[in-house]
């Protein structure tokens, strides 16, 4: 019980980092990207490799996963700077299907549809963290720095201005504020992060391959940042809390059939979601709309 | 008296419709200038263009003599040129403070320059801005949850926070009952008695009197007329026009 319990600790410590990284895009800068497992993607890929070619050091491949993130995070800003709402959304979607594609034909980097296998347990400074506890230590500091960290932007000018972008873009240009330079370092930003996600999952599962970075894992985050709250600090943490904790207290439930959990959970997901964007639009850590 | 702003043959073509034709405008150092005319003449596309918001396809536009045609509007901004908007574009969510804040921020890369003292001193201009435009009490509410009359206020504190020294105000006192007005104008005056240039976009021709020190009357995006206010509004023609009762 005490493994199942660290195993769903763990990896919603995981989806909290993801999670608070869509948030930087979706809630303060109102970039509303449905690519975003692309870069907890690219983030794994690159921790994945870092470990099987040099060094299995978590810190060394989260910082190779964030930088690698937020390089190609580029893609992403480039048509957020030239296209606006639902276009952008339509731009996205785009970016996720190649992405898919690539991750599946590039075999040299990503292993292909077999993905990258014998991941080697996590290190740090070569004292082994690969155990449920120290993994789970390690992944909760990860993401109580990012979470600081992004506090402090967000309550800053770096933030005001952000979201001013996010309220107005014109009101923002008129005030002296450098969109398209500050567009392009919020995805980088939330890229990053996303990155570091991603390379702690590839630890964690010690494999990982293109069916964790389609386009429903997209749709996952962002129904968790949705639903928790957006441009808020716990609002993510929540929706991760609830996105995953829901699957596994249904399987406790003795009248639901284990084969019919999976569409129980849809069943119930959909109507939370309908439910809350009548009731509650800024979700349920947000303020009124 | 100085002209620290002035646009030379400024022309928009959007498709077939020619939204400014050719329009030349100074603007005096101090001095209110009102752009009057009725619906379609042209005269948001103008500040549009002259604040980079809009490329134009022809003319100049010079701050202190010096062109700033093609720069971003951000830029422009910064040179000390200050803009409302018709739809005032309130950075809603954010508290009335933020707005403020979020408007006078020189930069908003990681870290401010200036350190503390200057921090300080842009909190001083945000309390400042806010108590001038009434608005101190409502300084924690967002800017959403205004009423209309203090958000038409908060559009104009945050442009007198910036401490610009050259306003463009699209329709700042439209929709303002008679007190909110009277204080608008009170406003403005002090504002051009710290010597401020302000050039105002304006359908009430009561606040234009009260106001403008000159009026440019455009119509059909080209300038018809420019002078004085008791030479522009008793311009029969004009007039007419203004009210759709004729055209040229």
């Amino acid at each position: 019980m005490i493994a199942y319990l660290l195993n769903l600790a763990t990896l919603a410590t995981i989806f909290g980092i993801l999670a608070a990284s869509l948030n930087v895009l979706i809630g303060y800068a109102g970039i509303f990207s449905i690519a975003h497992a692309v870069f907890f993607g690219l983030g794994a890929y690159a921790g994945a490799q870092l470990a099987l070619q040099f060094i299995p050091d978590v810190l060394l491949a989260c910082l190779a996963g964030g930088a690698i993130s937020a390089a190609l995070s580029l893609c992403l800003a480039l048509p957020a700077l030239r296209v606006r709402g639902e276009y952008f959304v339509a731009a996205s979607l785009g970016l996720q299907m190649m992405a898919v594609t690539v991750f599946s034909e590039a075999h040299a980097l990503t292993g292909g549809h077999g993905g990258l296998v014998g991941i080697p347990p996590a290190t740090l400074f070569g004292a082994d963290v690969s155990g449920p506890a120290p993994f789970l230590v390690f992944a909760l500091a990860v993401l109580g720095l990012l979470l600081l960290a992004v506090r402090l932007l967000m309550r800053g000018s770096f933030g005001r201005a952000l979201m001013a972008i996010r309220d107005s873009e014109s009101a923002a240009e008129a005030f002296g504020k450098d969109v398209r330079a500050l567009k392009t370092l919020a995805v980088a930003l939330g890229c990053a992060m996303a990155g570091v996600a991603g390379a702690l999952f590839a630890f964690y599962m010690a494999f990982v391959n293109v069916e964790s970075f389609t386009l429903e894992q997209s749709i996952l985050v962002m129904a968790m940042v949705i639903i928790g709250g957006t441009a808020t600090l716990a609002g993510p943490l929540i929706g991760v809390l609830l996105l995953l904790l829901l699957p596994a207290g249904l399987s406790f439930l003795p009248f639901i059939p284990p084969t019919q959990i999976g569409a129980v959970q849809q069943l119930i997901y959909g109507l939370a979601m309908t439910l809350l964007m009548i009731f509650r639009p800024a979700g349920i850590a947000g303020g009124r709309r | 008296m100085g002209v620290p702003f002035s646009i030379r043959g400024l022309d928009k073509k959007f498709g077939g419709l020619a939204a400014v034709q050719n329009v030349d405008l100074d603007l005096q150092e101090g001095v209110t200038t009102a752009l009057v005319g009725p619906n379609g003449a042209g005269k948001t596309t103008l500040f549009n263009l002259a604040t980079g918001h809009i490329i134009p396809d022809g003319g100049e536009v010079l701050l202190d003599g010096k062109s700033v045609l093609g720069q971003s509007p951000h830029l422009i901004a910064r040179m000390g040129v200050a803009r409302s908007f018709q739809d005032l574009r309130l950075f809603g969510r954010m508290s009335v403070r933020d707005n403020v804040r979020a408007a006078i921020e020189p930069t908003a890369w990681l870290w401010q320059p200036g350190g503390g003292s200057a921090a300080r001193k842009r909190e001083a201009a945000v309390d400042a801005a806010l108590d001038r435009c009434g608005l101190t009490k409502q300084a924690d509410a967002r800017a959403v949850d205004l009423a209309y009359a203090e958000r038409k206020f908060l559009s104009v504190a945050r442009i007198l926070a910036t401490g610009a020294r050259i306003w463009l105000l699209d329709e700042p006192a439209s929709g303002l009952d008679p007190h909110s007005r009277a204080r608008f104008v009170q406003l403005v005056r002090d504002a051009v008695a710290e010597g401020v240039t302000i050039c105002l976009i304006e359908h009430n021709l009561d606040i234009v009197t009260e106001l403008a020190d000159r009026i440019a009357f455009l119509d059909r995006g080209a300038k018809l007329a420019e002078g004085a206010p008791q030479e522009i509004l008793r311009d029969p023609k004009l007039i007419g026009i203004y009210f759709g009762e004729q055209r040229t």
